[in-house]
């Protein structure tokens, strides 16, 4: 047992591995740049302004951590720049690697970006004349452009753009001209030296153990989440504020299939054949493949609106409508609310565990020792709950499996449809708004549960059913 | 009387039919009526998905026009796969305003993108609307811009079955791969020298590199260059010949390399990992389809191993060995064909599971583009509304029948391939 244990938690590891991995290139590769999200963006136009922005920026992204290679090896080709990490705009990233792609040269492409940087500061500290202001400020916005260009023609259109602003500054002490000079040699040595062949030579860099990723996951280990993008709270708080509603119902749901389900199905394999089967049967096959979403909404319009019935308050958990009141008299207005979600959330595992014990429990009545036990004079009870009943509690523990990854993603949809404040509504919202670093958290957490509760089925399979032994003896 | 006699004729009847196993799975599964209906039911469906755009279009099916006779739908076709374009005058045509001659308009007479600005927002199927006749009656009402409930309803039966059977059919190539191979192959009959296994392992980061290089210019390209790798590093595995140690012959573990990926990807909490690639990419049925394939195979490649394990140990496959058929030859053309029944049960139930997904998705307003009025999103759009029952009651009714007439199509299946209830 303890073997197979330990064999569990070793497939395990690779499994969480691969999911984090996925999850954190799926944040890597988002588009938009996490350190626009968390700086407030000054909008001034001036020299100071731009520059403590810069430094803002600067700041945030170290803070963050993302100055420093993403992962412990990258696969890239000998074109490619294996220090591109470095440099802190990520929208300058996109725009380099994609110009090192098409030349195959990253020394001229280098070289290139730090004329363009040299030619901003050039520009920025310019002092105009009155007559050359409005030039002068066209080509302050256009200089900024060249950082986000990679197509050969809008690079070239954009610098003979700026060639014309030029032009027309009055430039005595002849500042401007020779950094665009230097900047448009820049550019002719990338498109002259471009060495494409690089591109298909493979190269593997490896970075150690200092990257975001191991940063993320050792972090992560330790319950340290991050930061949200939406408010800027730490995660795990925000957690904490959510997982109270989904793990109440969750529970309240799992223990109603339970208490429901079980008798439910066990009935409808006993009569099986009658009347009260087949309308059993029938309806439970249709409460499974009732879209719990479809139910929800109906039940929402219809049931909770002033123009069809009203019978249940349309949203919340009652919060405020609670306050205030006895305990007896909060707690009636706290049902009243979950009534509708709770039945959303259970009826679909209840039909569905329900169909499972019918169909266990008919494979267990045709077996020989039943018609063994009823033949010695076995009352039919005692037939049915000791002999039958627990032979069949297979496909129960299978769903017990699920148990711990619904509790903290919840059924998404009905905290949503409900509006109930808990995981589910969490994981949506943050995803809406794009708040990657929730959204990861979640997944993960429910990908760690599901694997616990995975292993916890496997052992209850064990103490339920003899027969199986995970040893290796067999 | 009259029963017992039609019973025995049929008896008769069923020894005199072939006795293939498709043959046997066939006449099982009509024996199932529910299933057998369900499928009718699909087949009826899927003729209105696949002819959507003759059911509902904002185009007319065929018109005369200043002297001249044009089929604007077919043309469409056309336009959309570049071989044509429209014609001059029929540019920009605002094709519910043109002074027609005749014109023969598809029985419902919009998209579901067209918006009617006159009905909107929310006019319910007995409301009164203000359109020309009765012809041009919102049959199940209109949503909040104006679209018409029926022509999204139509639209979205070929989303729903297009999301299904393409993500089903990625999902069949990567299951029937891996399962075929693990199954057929098990641990011990590929055996390979050790340079070769070297060589294979070594060339799959080289082969992801030039995968990726390729797949810039296209995909095709790309999946060329990940082959043309593993064939150049099994040409070079030759020069490993010359040391002895390398030249031994090692047992590949396929089987178990393979079932324990497969239990990697079980593990994958399938919904919420769906969810968030969708959320982070921007909206398109292509990656719905794409991320459901590549997460939902293993249910195929599960049925096609156990499957396989049985069926290469019968006497025909070894009759085939025997005959010195190629193994490649004797998988493809022997062992997959008689292990493929069992596979459509997961096929079925995974179409039913993965336009489950797509609603699923285009209730929450993710990974869907948003202009398709969906079933989902729909559905989804009668939340602000309460007074459109219409939107909330249709879609859902048809989601709901169609994920379950495709269980009860598993179902059918299963009770019909399942070699438990043989007699």
């Amino acid at each position: 047992m303890f073997r197979y244990i330990l064999k569990r938690i070793l497939i395990f590891i690779p499994t969480l591995l691969v999911i984090s991995i996925v999850i954190f290139m799926l944040g890597v590769y988002a588009p938009g740049d996490p350190v626009i999200n968390l700086t407030a963006q000054s909008g001034g136009e001036s020299m100071d302004d731009k520059k403590a922005g810069e430094e803002s920026y600067i700041k945030k992204w170290k803070e963050l951590g993302l100055n420093l290679p993403t992962f412990y090896l990258t696969l890239s080709s000998q074109a490619d720049c294996d220090t591109l990490y470095r440099i802190h705009r990520k929208a300058h990233r996109e725009t380099l690697a994609a110009l090192t792609t098409k030349f195959g040269n990253w020394d001229q492409v280098d070289a290139y970006y730090k004329k363009i940087q040299s030619f901003e500061n050039t520009v920025l500290n310019f002092t105009p004349d009155s007559a050359s202001t409005k030039p002068w400020g066209r080509l302050r916005d256009n200089v900024g452009n060249l950082y986000l260009k990679s197509e050969p023609k809008s690079i070239e259109n954009t610098l003979s753009k700026l060639d014309g602003y030029v032009g027309k500054i009055n430039d005595t002490l002849n500042i401007l001209s020779p950094g665009l000079t230097a900047l448009n040699n820049g550019y002719g040595e990338v498109v002259d030296k471009s060495t494409t062949w690089k591109n298909y030579v493979p190269a593997l860099n490896w970075y150690g153990l200092n990257n975001r990723y191991h940063k993320w996951i050792s972090r992560f280990m330790v319950g340290d989440f991050g930061i949200s993008y939406q408010d800027r709270k730490p995660i795990s708080k925000k957690i904490g504020d959510n997982i109270f509603w989904t793990m109440l119902i969750s529970i309240i749901s799992i223990i109603l299939t339970y208490i429901l389900a079980v008798p439910l199905g066990v009935f409808s394999a006993v009569k099986k054949g009658t009347t009260a089967d087949s309308v059993t049967t029938t309806f439970l096959f249709i409460l499974y493949s009732l879209p719990n979403f479809w139910i929800a909404t109906l039940l929402i319009i219809f049931l909770c609106n002033p123009q069809y019935l009203h019978w249940f308050p349309a949203f919340g958990v009652g919060t405020e409508a609670a306050e205030g009141k006895s305990m007896i008299a909060a707690l009636g207005v706290r049902i009243h609310h979950l009534i509708l979600p709770l039945f959303c959330w259970t009826y679909g595992s209840l039909a569905f565990l329900s169909r499972q014990m019918r169909g266990g429990m008919l494979g267990v009545l045709r077996q020989d020792y039943i018609r063994t036990a009823r033949a010695k004079g076995l009352p039919e009870n005692k037939v049915i709950w000791k002999h039958a009943f627990r032979n069949s509690l297979l496909p129960v523990i299978t769903i017990f499996a699920n148990i711990f990854p619904l509790m903290i993603s919840g059924s998404v949809i009905i905290e949503v449809i409900f509006t109930i404040p808990g995981m589910g509504r969490m994981l949506v919202s943050a995803m809406t708004a794009q708040d990657f670093p929730v959204v990861f958290t979640i997944v993960m957490m429910v990908a760690v549960l599901t694997m616990i509760g995975y292993l916890i089925a496997d052992v209850l399979y064990a103490f339920v059913d003899p027969r199986i032994t995970y040893s290796s003896k067999k | 009387m009259l029963f017992k006699k039609k019973k025995k004729v049929t008896e008769t009847e069923d020894k005199d039919l072939p006795q293939s196993y498709w043959a046997y799975v066939k006449r099982q599964f009509r024996k199932n009526k529910r299933a057998l209906y369900s499928l009718y039911i699909i087949l009826f469906l899927a003729v209105i998905a696949i002819f959507a755009d003759f059911i509902a279009n904002d185009k007319p099916l065929m018109c005369k026009y200043e002297g001249k006779t044009y089929f604007p739908v077919f043309r469409e076709y056309g336009v959309k796969a570049g071989l044509v374009d429209w014609q001059p005058e029929l540019q920009n045509a605002q094709w519910y305003d043109l002074e027609y001659e005749s014109a023969i308009w598809a029985p419902i007479p919009y998209r579901n993108t067209t918006i009617d600005y006159n009905n909107a927002p929310f006019v319910g199927p007995f409301e009164k609307q203000d359109v020309k006749s009765g012809r041009w009656h919102h049959l199940l009402g209109t949503n909040k811009i104006g679209n018409d409930v029926m022509a999204c309803m139509i639209h979205g039966t070929r989303i729903a079955f297009l999301v299904g059977i393409v993500s089903m059919g990625i999902a069949f190539v990567i299951g029937i791969f891996f399962g075929a191979v693990a199954g057929f192959f098990g641990d011990d009959q590929v055996k390979a020298t050790r340079g070769k296994v070297l060589m294979n392992i070594l060339a799959f980061p080289f082969a992801i590199f030039y995968f990726g290089v390729f797949f810039d210019k296209s995909l095709w390209l790309g999946i060329l260059g990940f082959i043309a790798v593993f064939i150049i590093a099994n040409l070079l595995a030759k020069l490993f010949d010359f040391i002895p140690y390398m030249k031994d012959k090692i047992a590949v573990p396929l089987d178990l390399a393979i079932t324990r990926f497969i239990e990697v990807v079980v593990s994958v909490p399938v919904l919420i990992l769906v969810l968030s690639v969708v959320a982070v990419f921007p909206p398109s049925i292509f990656l719905v389809m794409g991320i459901i394939g590549l997460v939902r195979w293993t249910g195929i490649a599960r049925f096609i191993r156990a499957e396989l394990l049985r069926v290469r140990s019968l006497e025909y496959v070894e009759a085939a060995y025997a005959l010195g058929f190629p193994r490649w030859r004797i998988l493809l053309k022997h062992a997959i064909p008689n292990a493929l029944a069992p596979v459509f049960i997961a096929v079925a139930f995974g179409i039913a599971a993965a336009i489950l997904i797509e609603s699923f998705l285009s209730f929450l307003g993710f990974g869907i583009p948003i202009e398709l009025n969906t079933w989902g999103q729909l559905l989804t759009q009668s939340r602000e509304a309460p007074e459109a029952w219409w939107l909330a009651i249709f879609p859902g009714f048809a989601i709901f029948i169609t994920v379950t007439l495709f269980n009860l199509i598993g179902e059918g299946l299963t009770d019909a391939i399942d070699p438990r209830l043989k007699q």
